[in-house]
Parts: structure tokens; sequence; C-alpha cells
């Protein structure tokens, strides 16, 4: 890979150890993959914040480095595995607080932004077209790729760290147009109410490593987001191309090696595969974070509704949102937690529950192996129905 | 030494340096201070940071050595300073084996092993391969099935040395060579052959052996199975004929 003087000095330690840390390993990276070179990013998004995810072992690692480093662009960070105001609500103990406020000084003292949301694009970092970005939070950088025109590879949390030190990533993978081109046409015709999810879920599992170009119905900014997020917790690709954001991207029908389609019996057939449980313990909404306008939407439907009390209830969304939405928050909150700064995949919620629902196709994923859990899958109308009479 | 891909998130005791993973060859035995060997690493990105836990505890490996490094492990090696070197074919690799690694030059060497080069001519006549029943008289793999096999001289080419093995021990000249791919390496205890096959074609399937080889056959590929072959024999046939 080819360096600049600049970067060769901080590879050299001459700008500190920290720095020289975040380089070999930005660069190490760029040589597994073939970079030729580094180039600059805007923003990065880091994962890897929530003390069960991370352990004692991140906590190690993050306090020693912080002392080290500073990031050199915007950065923000993951959720965390609790809510920073109400933790005591959601059964988190002392010590498991603790660990976790340890991680966050330590971020804090390397300048990161503590946004805690998986959706840092709602948040205030939203990159824009073009823009290179090292991103890690996987159902972010496939909104960035797909539905904002960013260009990010999955980043894992260190190298997202390391990128946000040097301000640079290695140029491969996504950040390059020939890996951008789709290479398999996915055609759904029919997505049925509350499906989107699973139509990511099972497009994920398609594409495997391969961009899919999405012949499907219109999708709205936050089926966008959903769908992406199951998409990247199934598959290994960070991006797919979409009729109704042809215009965010370069890619053209060249290079298509394969059509598929999902029929919707096969939608419906997966919700039922999915389905698991009737009776839950936690009823789950926010994965990735409920946007401002899904708050509004959920909060519409309650309005006129009475809280019907089997489960406990979270909602999770960003701290953003959350202050943008008061009267949505306080309709909510008759139903059940409207938390912030965490959410159902990297909280322990293994220690308070055992049979979870949820609207998310990536919680499908997560939940029964990172949470320990009986997953359902239920679409967002359903769930809210059970909730309220 | 693992033969299987492996996580350091959970796949390690991170307190004792223990491999704790029981689809792994290794589970059980410590990589404290050793050479750790397998062929890439697997599962959660958090992996990264048990490997800085590990040298933290003071129970990290001296290095790793891995056939291919995927982000999880080269970002773990490099917060946790380990050395590591990938593209080296662990399959070589026996536990308990010394291992010299030059992480900063990128390359491993195994001081107690002796590397052998030699040709490997799998001859092709009508689909039919041959093989041929190496002699009591030959100083290794005596009795066991072969391709028409020797030693590369020092400063021979290794097709000159196929046309020479091909005249020597099947009186066959003027070789029609099909195909040749690249040098294929097997373990045999300390030894490790380094083979070069090619794939040659004869229309003829009458052949002479010399005191090499007690007794041929022409089989087909399929059937290759059946026979108590050298090592490594079907792995080349594979690779020739599926090239």
């Amino acid at each position: 890979m080819h360096l600049t003087k600049q970067e060769e000095r901080i590879l050299a330690g001459e700008e500190g150890h920290g720095k020289q840390k975040a380089m070999e390993l930005v660069v190490a990276l760029g040589d597994i993959y073939g970079a030729k070179r580094l180039i600059p990013i805007a923003s990065a998004q880091i994962s890897g914040a929530s003390f069960k995810t991370i352990g004692d072992a991140g906590i190690k690692f993050l306090e020693d480095f912080s002392g080290e480093a500073k990031v050199s662009v915007r950065a923000s960070l993951n959720p965390l595995g609790l809510d920073e105001r109400r933790w005591r609500t959601m059964g988190i103990d002392r010590a498991f607080f603790d660990k976790q406020a340890r991680i966050i000084s330590a971020f804090q003292s390397m300048g990161v932004e503590l946004l805690y949301t998986c959706t840092p694009y709602l948040a205030g970092n939203r990159p824009t077209r073009g823009q290179h970005v090292a991103w890690a939070e996987s159902s972010a950088t496939v909104f960035a790729n797909s539905y904002l025109g960013a260009r990010t590879n999955r980043e894992g949390g260190p190298s997202a760290l390391a990128s946000a030190i040097v301000g640079k990533t290695a140029e491969y993978g996504l950040h390059l147009d020939e890996n951008r081109r789709p290479r398999v046409r996915i055609n759904i015709d029919e997505i049925p109410e509350g499906l989107v999810p699973l139509a990511g879920y099972m497009v994920g599992r398609l594409a495997g490593k391969r961009v899919p170009l999405m012949s499907c119905p219109p999708m709205s900014a936050d089926q966008h987001k959903s769908f992406g997020a199951a998409m990247a917790a199934t598959g290994a690709v960070s991006m797919y191309v979409c009729r109704d954001r042809r215009g965010r991207d370069a890619s053209g029908k060249d290079g298509i090696e394969e059509c598929v389609t999902i029929e919707k019996s096969e939608l419906l057939d997966c919700a039922e595969g999915l389905k698991g449980d009737d009776e839950w313990d936690l009823i789950a909404i926010g994965c990735p974070h409920c946007s401002p306008v899904e708050l509004r939407s959920m909060s519409k439907f309650l309005k006129a509704r009475r809280p019907n009390k089997k489960s406990d209830v979270w909602f999770c969304t960003s701290r953003k949102a959350f202050a943008s939405c008061p009267r949505e928050i306080a309709v909510l909150r008759k139903f059940g937690k409207v938390l912030c700064d965490t959410c159902m995949v990297v909280a322990p919620i293994e220690n308070s529950y055992k049979r979870t629902a949820s609207d998310s196709g990536k919680a499908m994923v997560y939940l029964p192996t990172l949470g320990k859990q009986k997953a359902s899958f239920r679409p967002t109308r359903q769930l809210l129905e059970a909730i309220s009479r | 030494m693992s033969s299987t891909p492996m996580s350091f998130l959970g796949g390690v005791d991170p307190s004792t340096g223990r491999v704790v993973d029981p689809e792994s060859d290794a589970n059980g035995e410590s990589i404290s201070d050793s050479v750790f060997c397998f062929p890439f690493g697997k599962g959660s990105t958090v992996g990264s940071y048990a490997m800085y836990q590990l040298k933290v505890n003071g129970r990290a490996p001296s290095a790793i050595v891995n056939d291919s490094a995927e982000p999880i492990i080269a970002t773990g090696a490099i917060i946790a300073d380990i050395p590591m070197v990938d593209g080296v074919d662990v399959t070589l690799v026996r536990a308990g084996d010394e291992v010299f690694v030059d992480a900063d030059e990128g390359f491993v060497e195994l001081p107690e092993l002796t590397e052998q080069h030699v040709v490997t001519s799998i001859v092709r006549s009508r689909g039919k391969l041959l093989l041929l029943r190496r002699s009591n008289k030959v100083g290794s793999y005596r009795g066991q099935w072969a391709g028409v096999s020797g030693f590369i001289e020092p400063h021979e080419e290794d097709r000159m040395a196929a046309r020479r093995e091909l005249a020597e021990e099947v009186m066959i000249e003027n070789p029609r060579f099909i195909r040749r791919i690249d040098p294929i390496r097997f373990r045999d205890k300390r030894m490790v052959w380094c083979v070069h096959p090619f794939l040659v074609e004869v229309k003829d399937p009458e052949i002479k052996t010399d005191w090499e080889h007690d007794c041929y056959r022409w089989i087909t590929p399929r059937e290759v199975s059946d026979y108590r072959t050298v090592p490594g024999l079907r792995q080349v046939i594979d690779k020739l004929l599926g090239a």
C-alpha cells in the first residue's frame, strides 16, 4: 500500500504511540484487503460500547488506549447496555452500571460523541452522498451505503475507532465503485404489511456477500432502515441498490449473475417460521432505534387506546429522537418504558427475560444468540395491538 | 496448533490461556508463550479485545500464524502486540513443532523439517490414469501406489525432472504435457514433500517399468481411493484434473 510521508510518520510513531497503533491497524486491514492507499473519512461510527458485548477485555483495552489517542474526525458511539438515566428500571445492577460508566468515560476522553445510537444518521451524524466514512454498526453502514449514498465498509469496533483517530480508512471494498455494483437481482412484487424487516432478513440470506439489486415496492426511510438492518444481520454485505434510490448510486445492471424472486407466500412462511411463542416476558420495539416518525405513528395509534399489560414493553430510541417528541413519548410511556441509549440487542436482557417479541428482523438474529431469548417476530401493528385495548 | 478456525472470545480462557473450544483439536492445550497456528479467525468482533485481555493477563501466545488473516485476528494481534504472520499453510505444522516466526519480514521457518522437491507425473491414456506400485527396492513408500515420481535434482527444472523420470521409469520419450499446477506440499513426519504435479497424455497404454516399480494399472480417476497410495496422491490427481 502506498502511504504518504505524513502517514509514514504516524506509522513510525513520530506522533505518539496511540496514533501509531491506530495507523498500524488501518494499514494492516488495508493490506489484508489489498487496498492501494488510505482515504480521508468524514466521520466514524464506533460499535462495541455496551459492557455486555465487550466485557472486561474491552474495558481494559479502551482505558489503556484512551490515555494515548484522540479522534480527529467526528465519531459517534453505538448504544450502551443501559439507559444512562433510567437504568435502574431496567433491572441493571450497580456493578454493570459501573463498568458501563468506565467504557463511557474512556470513549469520552478520546473525544467520541456520546450519541449512544445505532441511528447516528437521525441524531446529527448524517453523511452525504459520495462521502467516505468508517462506520461499524451494521445497520447504520447499510443505511449509509444504500439510502444515503455514502461509502463505508462494515468496520469492527476497534477499526472504526482507529479510523476516527487517524481520520482515514483504507480504500477497499465498498469504497470502490466496482464493489458497489449489484451482482444479484432480487424481485419482490409485494411485501405484506409489517413484513419489510423479513424481506431484509430473506434478502440477506440470499445475497450472502453480493450486493443485491432490489426490485420491490417503494419503501419509506424507516422501512429502508429496518430492511437494511435485517439484511445486514443475516448477510455479509452492507449494501443494496434499490430502484427508488437508484439516483443515489452509479451502479447499473451490468454484472448481475443471478435473478431471484421472493414470493409473497415465502415472506409469509418466513413470518410463520419466526413466530415463536404467543406469550412473552418482553415486547421490544426499536431495533434499529425508533425514528421520530415511528414514535409519532405509534403514539397516534395508541393515543385512543388503553394499556393492556401482560408483559414488559420497551420502546428503544435515541436520546435525540426522544427529546424531539415529548408529546409522543408521554403517550408511549403509558404503555411501556421508553428507553434511550440502549436496545434489546446490547442490553443484558437475559438477566430479566426469557421470551421476547419484536418487530425487528435484525433482533430475530441477535435475540436468540446474544440475548439468549426465545424470540418471536410480530409486525409492529400486532405488537401495538397486543399491548393495548 | 488448531486445524479448525478459532475465536478468542469464548474459544480461549483469558485467565489460563487454554483453548476451551470443543471443536478445536487444540482443546485443553495452553497457547501461552507458544506460537499458535490456526487457519483463520471466526466469531464475534469482540474477539480482538479478548486477545488484548490475554496479553494483559500474561497468557498471550508469543506469535500467531494463520493461513489467511481476517480482520478480527489481525486487529487483536495489533492492539495486543502479538507478532503475526499469515499466508502460511498451517496444515504442514504439527503441535510441538519448533517454529521460528519473523513477523517484520513476514515469514515462518520450521527448522526441524526438511523440504524435498519432487515431481509427480500423472500419465493419462484414453481417459484412464496410470498408477504404479513402488517396488521393495526403492527407499520410501514401498508397496504404495504412485504416479511417475522422483526427486528434482539441484539445478534441474521441474519439467526436465518430469521428462527424465518418465523416460527412466516408464520409458515414455517426448511426453506430451497437458497441464501443470502449482506445487502442493505434504507433511510426512519430519519431511515436507513439495510435489510439482504434471498431467501427461500418451496414446499407447503399453508401457515398460523399471526396477522402481513392480506393477502398474490403468484406472479411472474414481478408483484412486481404492488404492493405498503415497501421501497426497489423490489431492494431486483431483487438482490436476479439476484445474
